[in-house]
């Protein structure tokens, strides 16, 4: 078998429909057996904060805010998992690591592994990132 | 393979995603790839009409045969050889 594909996702948004878009890219990744590398960035960073992760009313929507109810409804309704199930899923098909920003934990108060929901893998600098996106086969900025 | 061909062939293992919508159909597809045997037989049922296009591409790119789908009323059949 050949080395599995490797894609890289810089995950900037803190948005639950950015974060359901990016869940559902990691799981056709993970389908694949891709190598995925996801560095969490600014806005993203608060998001995977323990106390924020799992409870979308602590989310906001990047686009169309005002129909925040009837989206989720409707993601409900069709039976689509959460951004963080579709995130756990995904890492137990496929080696998916987790990085979180440095700087990025710090602008939201939290700067140990801890304070990230279970998904996390590590707190890293931006050379990590561009190692990893210099060596990906897809590269992906959400 | 024909409708005929394809409703005679011995399935291995069958899914039914039905309900859940794109990803869950091709998850639940890997999922079960991972539990039958290369030269198995494994059908997929879906109501999620991207499922259509997209298991018989990852199925190939794989390494797997897609034997082609059966239309039922609402939902389909998905055919796949383990490769």
């Amino acid at each position: 078998m050949e080395a599995n594909k490797k894609m890289c996702l810089a995950l900037f948004t803190g948005s639950v429909d950015k974060l359901t878009a990016a869940g559902v890219i990691l799981s056709g990744a993970a389908a694949d057996d891709m190598d995925v590398d996801i560095y969490v960035l600014l806005q993203g960073a608060r998001a995977f904060r323990k106390d924020v992760a799992d409870d979308a009313t602590k989310l906001n929507m990047a686009e169309n805010p005002e129909m925040k109810d009837e989206f989720m409804e409707s993601l409900k309704k069709l039976n689509v998992k959460t951004w963080l199930e579709f995130f756990r899923e995904a890492k137990s098909l496929t080696n998916v690591k987790v990085h979180i920003c440095g700087l990025a934990g710090k602008v939201w108060g939290a700067d140990k592994l801890e304070q990230f929901v279970d998904i996390t893998d590590d707190i890293v600098g931006i050379g990590e990132y561009l190692t990893a996106a210099q060596e990906a086969d897809v590269n992906l900025f959400i | 393979m024909t409708t005929d061909e394809l409703q005679a062939i011995e399935v291995n293992k069958s899914v039914d995603a039905r309900g859940t919508s794109c990803p869950g159909p091709l998850l639940a597809a890997k999922k079960a790839m991972g539990e039958i045997n290369s030269g198995d037989v494994l059908e997929v049922l879906s109501s999620d009409e991207g499922t259509k296009k997209d298991i018989p591409k990852w199925a190939t790119k794989k390494g797997h045969e897609y034997l082609g789908t059966i239309e039922e009323s609402g939902f389909f059949k998905i055919y796949v050889k383990k490769g």
